[in-house]
C-alpha cells in the first residue's frame, strides 16, 4: 500500500518534470510577450517529430536525435517569432490569443499533412529497468528528473547573472521603461520566444521513449496541461511553476490511480478553478500581475 | 489606404453617414432577408446545408459578440456552453421524446443555469486569467460527456436524436428536410438577432460598452459592473446553449467532441472576422466562415491551415473585422450620389 503510493508520487515526480520544462518556457515567454502562447504545445510535438524522423529515417542514435528535434524546433520558433510573436508585443490580449490559436492550427496540421494523422512509433531511448533503493524504474525516467533539475537551475543561473537573462527580467517588469533605457524589446521577446519553444521540443523528446506514440495532435493535450500550471504557479514565475507542475504531476498519477484513469486529464484544470477561487492571482504571487 | 478608426460604439443605424442622404443599408438588408427567404429555390441541398451550418452557429456567435464586443469579455467558452445545450437537448428528446420548442427552451435555461455559478468564481479574473477558466469549462465538459457513461454514453453519443417535430395538442408535424430546416433555423436567427439588436439598443446596452471601454469609470458613475458581466455571461451561454440545441436536432448526434476547441475557435473568426461590437458584422462572419469552409474543402487538413493563415491575417491586418471594409464602401456610394 505504502509502497504504491510512494512509486505513484515518483512517477509523478517524472511527468512533473516533463511538465515544469515545458511550463517553464511558456511562463518566461509569457513573461515577456504578456501573451498565453497557445502553440506551446506544438514545440513540444515538433521536438518529437523532428528526433522520431531522426531516427526513423536517418537510424541516428537517440542523444543525436534529441539534439536534432531541439535546433530543428529552434529554427522553426526563429520563422514564427520573427513574423508572429514579435508583432504580439504591446498588443490587446485577444491579439496574443488568436495569433498564437492560429499558429497552432498552421504548425499542428502542417505536420499531419506530410506526415499523415496516424500514431507513429518512437524507438530510441533508455528504456532498461534499474532497481534504485528497492524501487524500480526505467533509466529515461531517472534522466528525465535528473534533466529537469539541470535545466531549472541552470535558468535561475542565467536569469540572474546574464546578460540576456537580466533583459528578461527586467521586460517582464515593465516594457515601457526597458524601451526608454534603451533595451531592444523585441530582440529580448525573440530569444525568450526561441528558448521557451526550445525547452517545449527538449521535454517532449524527452518524454517520448516513455510515451511511445507520436502523433500530430499530441500538443494540444500538453498545451491544455501547461496552462493550468502557469497560472497556479503565478504568471511569468518560473519557481512557482516549477512547484505547480510537480504538485499537478504528483496530483495526477494519484488522480489516475485511485480515482480513475480517465479523469487524469482535468485534474489541470479542476484544481486551476479551485485555485483560483480561493487566490485569484494565483498560488505564489502576493498580488495580481496580470 | 486611410487608416480604419476604430470606432465601435455607434450602431450603423446613427453613425453619421445615416444622418447624411438616404441609408442605402435599409434596402440593402431588406433585400438580403428576402433573398434569404426565396434561397432555396435556388439553391441546392448541399448550399443549403452550409447555410444552415452557419445560421446555427449565428447564435453563439452573438452570444459571444454580446460577451466580446460589447462588454470586452474574451471568454473561449462558447464550445463549452454549445455542448451543454446540445446535450440537454438532446437527452430530453431521446429519453422523454418531449416536441422540439419544449427541448429547446429547455438548453437554453439548463445552460443559462449552469453558467451562472460558473460566471460568479470565472469573472472575478482579471483578462488571461478569465481566458485560461472559460478554456477550462470546456475541456471540463467534454471529460464529463466522456465519463458520465450512465448518463451520456461516453465516447458513443447519443445518436437517433429526433429531427424536430411540433405538437400542440392533436396537431403535430415534423421539420425533417432541408428547406423545412432552413426555414426553421432562419426563423429562429431572426428572432435571435432581433433579441440582439433590442438588448444593445436599450440602456444596458450603453452601460455595457462603457464596461468595455473603462471599467473602473463605468463602475464610479454609478453602474454596477460585475451584475452587467454576470447577466451578459449568461445571456451569451444562453445563446450558446440554443445554438447547441439546434445543431443536435439537426445532426441528430451529439458526442463529446461537441466540447471542441474547434467551435469556440469558430465563434472567435465569426465575431471577430465580421467585426466585433456591430450586429451586422457577426451576421457577416458567419457568411464569411462558409464561405471559408466551402473554399477550402479539398481537404480538411488544408482547410485548418487555412483558418491558422485566416486568424493571423485577422489579428496582424484586419484587427476590427473586414465589416469595416464594406462600411467604407456604402460611405464611399453615398458620397458619389
Amino acid at each position: 500500500m505504502v509502497y504504491t503510493v510512494i512509486e505513484q508520487v515518483v512517477n509523478g515526480i517524472v511527468s512533473g518534470s516533463v511538465y515544469a520544462i515545458v511550463a517553464v518556457g511558456m511562463t518566461m515567454i509569457f513573461g515577456v510577450l504578456r501573451a498565453i502562447n497557445f502553440a506551446h504545445g506544438e514545440y513540444y510535438m515538433l521536438g518529437t517529430f523532428g528526433a522520431w524522423f531522426a531516427i526513423d529515417y536517418f537510424d541516428l542514435p537517440y542523444p543525436v536525435a534529441v539534439v536534432i528535434g531541439v535546433v530543428a524546433t529552434a529554427v522553426i520558433a526563429v520563422v514564427v517569432g520573427n513574423f508572429v510573436m514579435q508583432r504580439i508585443v504591446g498588443a490587446p490580449a485577444e491579439a496574443g490569443v488568436l495569433a498564437t490559436l492560429g499558429v497552432a492550427l498552421i504548425l499542428q496540421n502542417t505536420i499531419i499533412l506530410v506526415f499523415g494523422g496516424s500514431y507513429k512509433f518512437f524507438s530510441g531511448g533508455y528504456i532498461e529497468p534499474v532497481t534504485l533503493f528497492g524501487f524500480t524504474l526505467a533509466e529515461q525516467r531517472i534522466l528525465i528528473i535528473i534533466v529537469g533539475l539541470i535545466v531549472f537551475v541552470g535558468l535561475e543561473l542565467m536569469v540572474t547573472y546574464s546578460r540576456i537573462g537580466k533583459a528578461m527580467r527586467a521586460v517582464s517588469q515593465n516594457i515601457e521603461c526597458c524601451a526608454v533605457v534603451g533595451i531592444d524589446v523585441r530582440h529580448v521577446a525573440l530569444w525568450t520566444f526561441i528558448l521557451g519553444a526550445g525547452l517545449a521540443a527538449l521535454s517532449g523528446v524527452l518524454t517520448a521513449p516513455v510515451n511511445v506514440s507520436v502523433y500530430g495532435g499530441m500538443g494540444e493535450l500538453i498545451t491544455f496541461k501547461t496552462l493550468p500550471i502557469i497560472i497556479m504557479g503565478g504568471l511569468g514565475n518560473v519557481r512557482g511553476t516549477f512547484v505547480a507542475a510537480m504538485i499537478l504531476g504528483i496530483a495526477e498519477s494519484l488522480v489516475a490511480t485511485y480515482v480513475g484513469l480517465q479523469f487524469r486529464d482535468t485534474v489541470g484544470f479542476a484544481t486551476l478553478m479551485l485555485v483560483l477561487m480561493w487566490r485569484p492571482h494565483g498560488l505564489f504571487s502576493a498580488q495580481a500581475r496580470f | 489606404m486611410t487608416e480604419i478608426v476604430r470606432d465601435q460604439t455607434m450602431t450603423p443605424a446613427e453613425s453619421p453617414v445615416a444622418k447624411t442622404g438616404p441609408d442605402l443599408r435599409v434596402p440593402f438588408g431588406l433585400a438580403l432577408a428576402a433573398l434569404a427567404c426565396v434561397a432555396p429555390l435556388f439553391l441546392g441541398n448541399y448550399p443549403l446545408h452550409a447555410i444552415i451550418i452557419a445560421l446555427i452557429f449565428l447564435l453563439p456567435a452573438h452570444g459571444l459578440n454580446l460577451l466580446l464586443g460589447y462588454t470586452g469579455l474574451l471568454s473561449l467558452a462558447q464550445a463549452a456552453f454549445f455542448g451543454i445545450g446540445a446535450y440537454a437537448s438532446a437527452l430530453l428528446a431521446v429519453h422523454f421524446g418531449t416536441p422540439f420548442y419544449l427541448n429547446f427552451l429547455a438548453a437554453g435555461l439548463v445552460t443559462g443555469a449552469i453558467a451562472l455559478p460558473l460566471g460568479i468564481p470565472a469573472l472575478r479574473l482579471r483578462s488571461t486569467s478569465f481566458v485560461m477558466c472559460t478554456l477550462g469549462f470546456v475541456i471540463i465538459g467534454q471529460a464529463i460527456a466522456k465519463n458520465w457513461i450512465s448518463l451520456t454514453r461516453g465516447d458513443m453519443g447519443l445518436a437517433a436524436i429526433p429531427k424536430p417535430y411540433f405538437a400542440l395538442g392533436p396537431a403535430s408535424f415534423t421539420v425533417s428536410g432541408t428547406v423545412g430546416f432552413y426555414y426553421l433555423v432562419l426563423a429562429i436567427a431572426a428572432l435571435a438577432t432581433l433579441a440582439v439588436y433590442l438588448i444593445v439598443r436599450s440602456p444596458a446596452g450603453r452601460n455595457m460598452i462603457a464596461i468595455r471601454e473603462n471599467e473602473t469609470l463605468a463602475e464610479s458613475v454609478g453602474i454596477p459592473t460585475w451584475y452587467y458581466k454576470l447577466v451578459v455571461f449568461m445571456i451569451s451561454a444562453v445563446f450558446a446553449g440554443l445554438g447547441g440545441s439546434l445543431y443536435a436536432h439537426y445532426l441528430t448526434v451529439v458526442s463529446p467532441l461537441t466540447f471542441q476547441m474547434y467551435y469556440s475557435t469558430t465563434m472567435l473568426i465569426i465575431v471577430l472576422g465580421g467585426g466585433a461590437g456591430t450586429i451586422s458584422g457577426v451576421i457577416f462572419g458567419s457568411l464569411l466562415f462558409v464561405g471559408l469552409t466551402e473554399a477550402l474543402r479539398v481537404a480538411p487538413e488544408l482547410r485548418m491551415i487555412a483558418y491558422g493563415f485566416f486568424l493571423l491575417a485577422l489579428v496582424f491586418y484586419f484587427p476590427n473585422g473586414f465589416a469595416p471594409l464594406i462600411g467604407r464602401f456604402w460611405s464611399f456610394l453615398e458620397r458619389r450620389k
